[in-house]
């Protein structure tokens, strides 16, 4: 079979067995609404996704993505919200203008009293930022990000504000922005996924976190984030039976797409071609990730620059590994920390979480930097909320969730270093001045990939689907270069 | 009209080249033939209309203004630009905007052709265009008299005479007939014996036919030996898991609440009711009742107590710092998107926050259906009965007896009192002694369900302003249905009972809706598609059904049936339109391309459930119980490691229940089984009507790595050394046969007694690597010399590793 008929097969056969196909399909739907295109040819020959010909809006400024996902909600008092008056309050009855009629979440029905910043603040480089005493490696990085410190959100619990982080809405069964963007621009790694996750936690007993965070939702299932895990089996399934060598199982592959092949002759199913196609990457896979996945091999230097360990699944080595996925052409990158909410003994822990990614995500910066990378890879910080400007004692002094101001920032590919964007009323509250919701976060990202998220839609129960869904949204002018 | 789809198709080849030919460049560089491309698609998947017809508003117009129009000149009464609405006549003849015969005069079509940006329509900010083609069907459209008609889900299915064709074997054969012959096509031939019991084994069962089957059926002769087989399976257990996987994607059916810590939550006897309601053959309109209204019927005993769990199934959270207010508007939501979905085929959900844009459904209309669910008791565990435990609570929560354990208690209790009477020695005591322990057990051991019970003093529900809990502004709201479908008249306040007999009423209420949605979706079971190809939407955005009259007559016939699924599935397995061969000709790829005229039968992969059966069915290890509590196959260590509150260890089972069916895996909402993930199962959070059949590396780990699979190959390879004296060409014969119940040819067999050659070789100079890979699994094995079982066993992955194992054509 030629490949020209193969693509053309391919293309006409809506039910069969193919991924591409069932993508094909999603995409045909597509088409009658003058939607996306169809997917660019394959570079490769094997059946690697290329993405949509006609997402690519405008030039793109960032080819791929790291999203260092602070999931627990980090307090921005404690991080990139100075708030002096916040201090001068300290234990007074917090004003009831600021509280009346708003979701609360642990606090409820408790008397609500302003707590001080439990740390310092200080300025930092040329841009004179003010970065609290948590982060101290953040202030050598300060003049490459752009912090936004007028987020909203509107989930207050973590499961639900998870999932409108992940995928522009608190309903389950949407794609997570890492399906959307692979969907749309495709992978170009060869041997790994396009979109790979990662997590760590440092000690805390951590809130939970869904696989919904990083699943496809209505997208074909090629496009779920694959999770690498630190400790056994990179991947699930990874590791040939025992007693089963890697020639043993090259064997039985190649004997197994021989039989598919020799079968198809009668039934000349594109398919078949594509499901082969997929064992090989996933014999491939078998040696490509366990050697991505190992870090010893890398200089010394560059463990001691993010104080990684190989083999301990931390933060700091999944930073490492994140820069190892990122030369290897993967294009969404997520790592969960996982410790990040603080109800109570708010010093304690983030001295744990700060102390477990400040210097880390310094230390990713700066390599990628030197390598030349930073240019065009987007990293994003931030968690799925914030935390009250109220005190909150669940052992020690804490604070509960808060979603109508937080910060999170945004360096690399097309932002602009050492600004920031938006502003929180006296008390770090409300967000008053140019307010960003995460829609505008998700349009901010897709931009600078090149896409617009308007006109980036799938046809889902009889609406075009957007990750920014239907209400208005727009990319963050102010931070882009 | 065949001319037509040639050149398309001759276009599509020429643009597609020309597309892969500028990968490498920006390909957004070549608009022109991108917009090309995409005309040309827009026109494929278009059904194969006739020239010579004149456009029929449903088929041909309402798609092009629900999809370019309406979301400004639609149904949404707040976002309607210029008060125009195109959906219904009244409304958009006035102005001069639609002159009926006279497109040339028609407002409408002067705009959207006019190069004007200021007044061209659609808007350049909609991003939406009009093809040249769309166009010419809008000016056909008023040239020809501008007709609107009602959107077709929303009339009653009509009565139609089956056409009088003279082959077939029943009226879905007529009706394919008529519409294949307007345009020069027919079916093709019947599929091969083996190919259709096979076919008819996945999709009645879930799992493979056995070589004996075949031989049975080509014994029993002609005509006569497909009915026989479809009763058969019809009256097996089986079949009611096999419909129970469809029918549980649906009702969002999982054994976790979903939400932050996602604990295990009592939903099991839940799964058995509707296994057990498919295999006793509960007409669905009863089962319809029993699930919504379970609690409302009289005489209410343990089965409609566990239907009604289909209120509680809903993703729930008691996360600390959760709003009781808030957390009820989501449930309530979440409530009216299932119930639309399942039964009405709508998208509801767009109106929790404002009218439907496409859909005559008002943000009124969703929350008054929420009403309907105000009574739910189900506030207890938002107040602090919940609790971070496996299981967690989620009070009420009732002890039940299913109906098959029912059937072994009456079993198991005359088999007592026959005992009893019988002469007394040590083996009937014995005997009498073990019924009576097992019926202890049985009457000991009920299974907690969640409930519905109904609390005295409904919820006040209130419209609430663009879905925000916050707002209490809105007006408070009754149990009501959608109010453009009609209305339930009682003189009181109408109940979750009153809904259900409503969507189940062909005269008083949307019968004929429901009967089409759930007609529609179990012919997609046998065909891949069903006959309107949208099963989860059956309005405006949704796409028309292809084969209209049919999908009436099916519906009506179901009805009139008395909602008698098996009936309904009988039928449409007997057609011939069904038993024909799924194989695709060049010819037919380019006439029928996208199948819509059902000139030949489809295939595809397994659904994941189906695969893990397919695999242990084969290896005999299969556990046939059905029911019970839900079961744990191996799984990755530290799979559930993100789970908290509590911390879950996962215990695989260690038993045969390691070999139970996918039907019964446990369900965990937020990591479902890595196995069934790869192959396409849902997470269950929301109602799935259709299953994406994905091709990815990680499914093929699954069946190369899995454990699971591996003790399978291990299985099959004992089954195959278990028959002595066979020489090794005659035991692959024996694997080929139970695995694809054909003979292998002579390719097939040179490769894999290739491959048993290489392994033998390979494990007889490393002898520990076939004591080691044997270890996989619980399963005793058999086969004395490790070296021949390892090296079967790598025949057996080769053999559970093809496409055509988990193929159904």
């Amino acid at each position: 079979m030629t490949p020209n008929t193969l693509n053309r097969r391919t293309f006409l056969s809506s039910q069969g067995l193919g991924l591409g196909a069932v993508a094909l399909h999603a995409m045909l739907q597509n088409e009658t609404l003058g939607g996306n295109a169809a997917p660019l040819a394959d570079r490769s020959g094997t059946d690697r996704w290329t993405g949509l010909s006609d997402v690519r809006h405008h030039p793109a400024k960032a080819k791929r993505v790291i999203y260092l996902y602070m999931s627990g909600g980090p307090s921005h008092l404690e991080t990139f919200d100075y708030k002096p008056k916040l201090d001068q309050l300290n234990g007074q009855p917090m004003p009831e203008s600021f509280t009346k009629g708003q979701p609360i979440a642990q606090l409820q029905g408790q008397q609500l009293k302003v707590q001080g910043h439990m740390t310092g603040f200080r300025q930092y480089g040329q841009s004179g930022q003010w970065i609290s005493d948590f982060l101290p490696w953040h202030g050598k990085f300060v003049d490459d990000i752009a912090i936004i410190r007028s987020m909203v959100t509107d989930q207050i619990n973590h499961d639900p504000a998870h999932t409108m982080m992940n995928t522009g809405t608190a309903l389950s069964g949407r794609p997570s922005m890492g399906s959307w963007i692979t969907y749309g621009l495709g992978s170009e790694a060869e041997d790994l996924p396009g979109f790979v996750v990662m997590t760590s936690f440092a000690g805390r007993n951590p809130q939970p976190i869904s696989q919904r965070m990083w699943g496809n939702g209505f997208l074909p299932g090629r496009f779920q984030g694959v999770e690498f895990n630190a400790s056994g089996d990179p991947v699930n399934y990874l590791r040939n039976p025992t007693g089963v060598t890697s020639e043993q199982q090259r064997r039985l592959v190649d004997s197994v797409a021989n039989l598919d092949r020799h079968r198809n002759l009668q039934f000349h199913r594109p398919d078949i071609e594509t499901r082969i196609s997929q064992y090989e990457m996933a014999f491939r896979m078998q040696s490509s990730v366990p050697e991505l996945m190992d870090i010893s091999e890398e200089p010394k230097e560059v463990l001691e620059l993010y104080g990684a360990t190989p083999g301990d699944g931390s933060f700091a080595s999944n930073c490492l590994t994140a820069r190892r996925l990122a030369e290897r052409g993967v294009r969404f990158i997520q790592l969960y920390h996982r410790d990040w909410d603080h109800h109570g003994d708010l010093v304690k822990y983030m001295n744990m979480c700060c102390g477990a990614t400040d210097r880390a995500t310094w230390a990713l910066l700066t390599d990628l930097k030197r390598r030349g990378m930073l240019d065009d890879t987007l990293i994003v910080w931030g968690g799925e909320f914030g935390r009250t400007p109220m005190f909150q004692g669940k052992g020690g002094p804490g604070r509960d969730h808060h979603i109508k101001g937080f910060s999170m920032w945004m360096a690399g590919g097309g932002i602009k270093g050492g600004v920031s964007h938006g502003a929180t009323d006296e008390l770090g509250y409300n967000s008053v001045e140019d307010v960003v919701h995460v829609r505008d976060m998700h349009a901010t990202m897709l931009h600078l990939l090149g896409i617009d998220h308007e006109q980036f839609s799938v046809r889902f129960q009889g609406l075009d689907a957007r990750l920014t869904g239907v209400e208005p949204a727009a990319p963050i002018r102010s931070i882009l270069m | 009209m065949s001319l037509t789809i040639k050149c398309q198709l001759s276009l599509v080849r020429i643009v597609r080249k020309k597309v892969a030919s500028s990968h490498n460049g920006d390909s957004a560089s070549h608009p022109f033939w991108l917009w090309l491309f995409s005309l040309s698609m827009s026109l494929l998947i278009m059904r194969p209309t006739l020239a010579s017809e004149k456009p029929d508003f449903n088929r041909d117009v309402r798609p092009i203004l629900a999809d370019k129009c309406f979301s400004c000149h639609g149904p949404d009464q707040k976002h309607r630009e210029a008060e125009l609405r195109l959906d219904a006549e009244d409304s958009a003849r006035p102005d001069g905007i639609i002159v009926p015969g006279h497109s040339e005069k028609s407002r409408m079509i002067e705009r959207i052709l006019t190069s004007d940006p200021e007044t061209h329509m659609p808007p350049a900010k909609t991003g939406k265009t009009l093809s040249e083609k769309e166009v010419q069907v809008l000016r056909n459209w008023i040239d020809t008299g501008a007709e609107f008609a009602p959107h077709w889900a929303y009339v009653a299915p009509k009565e139609s005479s089956p056409p009088s064709q003279s082959v077939g074997a029943n009226f879905i054969d007529f009706y394919v007939a008529k519409e294949q012959s307007k345009r020069n096509l027919k079916s093709s031939p019947p599929a091969d014996h083996r190919t259709l019991i096979r076919r008819l084994s996945f999709d009645l069962a879930g799992l493979p036919a056995s070589i004996d089957d075949l031989k049975k059926f080509q014994d029993a002769g002609p005509g006569k030996s497909t009915a026989d087989y479809v009763e058969t399976l019809l009256s097996s257990d089986h079949f009611g898991e096999r419909m129970a996987v469809f029918w549980l994607d649906l009702v969002r059916y999982a054994d976790t609440v979903g939400y932050h810590g996602d604990q295990d939550h009592q939903s099991s006897p839940y799964r058995d009711y509707v296994i057990d309601a498919f295999n006793r053959n509960v007409p669905f309109d009863q089962f319809t009742r029993e699930q919504l209204a379970g609690d409302l019927l009289e005489g209410a005993g343990d089965d409609q107590k566990a239907a009604s769990c289909y209120n509680r199934l809903l993703q729930t959270s008691h996360e600390g710092g959760v709003q009781a207010k808030e957390y009820l508007a989501i449930y309530q939501a979440d409530r009216v998107r299932n119930v639309s979905a399942v039964w009405l085929g709508a998208t509801m959900g767009c109106s929790q926050c404002h009218d439907h844009k496409f859909d005559p459904y008002t943000t009124k209309d969703f929350y008054s259906l929420a009403a309907f669910f105000a009574d739910v008791d189900e506030e207890r565990h938002l107040k602090g009965e919940g609790g971070d435990n496996i299981p967690t609570k989620r009070p009420p929560e009732v002890p039940v007896q299913t109906w098959r354990e029912r059937v072994r208690i009456d079993a198991l209790k005359a088999e007592i009192q026959q005992l009893e009477k019988a002469p007394v020695n040590a083996a009937r005591d014995e005997r009498l002694k073990d019924a009576r322990r097992r019926l202890e057990s049985l009457e000991k051991n009920r299974r907690l369900v969640m409930v519905t019970q109904a609390l005295k003093e409904p919820r006040t529900i209130r419209v609430l302003p663009r879905g925000n809990w916050l707002d209490d502004s809105g007006e408070i709201v009754t149990p009501a249905i959608p109010q453009f479908l009609g209305s339930v008249s009682v003189n009181r306040r109408a109940t979750r009972l009153d809904l259900a007999n409503w969507l189940t009423d062909p005269h008083q209420g949307v019968g004929g809706l429901t009967a089409r949605v759930f007609v529609n979706r179990v012919w997609a079971l046998f065909f891949g598609a069903g006959l309107c190809r949208s099963l989860d939407d059956f309005g405006g955005q949704g796409e028309s059904p292809d084969h209209p009259e049919l999908l009436d007559a099916l519906a009506l016939d179901f009805i009139r049936s008395g909602w008698d699924v098996k009936h309904l599935v009988r039928t449409i397995v007997l057609s011939q339109t069904y038993q024909q061969s799924s194989q695709e000709t060049p010819e037919l790829l380019e006439r029928d391309p996208d199948n819509r005229m059902l000139t030949r039968q489809a295939h595809w992969r397994l659904p994941a459930e189906f695969v893990r059966d397919t695999a242990l069915s084969v290896s005999g290890l299969l556990n046939e119980e059905i029911g019970g509590p839900s079961v744990h196959p191996y799984q990755p260590e530290g799979y559930y490691r993100h789970l908290n509150f509590p911390k879950r260890e996962y215990a695989a089972d260690k038993d045969a229940r390691q070999w139970r069916r996918g039907v019964y895996v446990h369900w965990q909402r937020q990591f479902i089984h890595p196995m069934m993930k790869a192959f396409d199962a849902p997470s269950r959070e929301e109602c799935t009507a259709q299953r994406p059949r994905s091709n990815t590396p990680l499914a093929a780990l699954v069946l190369l790595n899995d454990p699971t699979f591996l003790e399978c190959a291990r299985g099959l390879a004992d089954r195959v050394l278990a028959v002595e004296g066979q020489s090794d060409a005659e035991r692959i014969r024996d694997a080929y046969r139970i695995v694809l119940c054909r003979e292998p040819d002579d390719f097939e067999a040179k490769t894999l007694l290739e491959l048993l050659a290489a392994e033998r070789q390979e494990f007889s100079d490393s002898p520990a690597d076939a004591t080691s890979m044997l270890t996989a699994g619980i399963a005793p094995q058999h086969a004395n010399d490790p070296v021949e079982a390892a090296a079967w066993t790598s025949v057996a992955r080769a053999l559970l590793n093809l496409s055509e194992t988990y193929l159904r054509d």
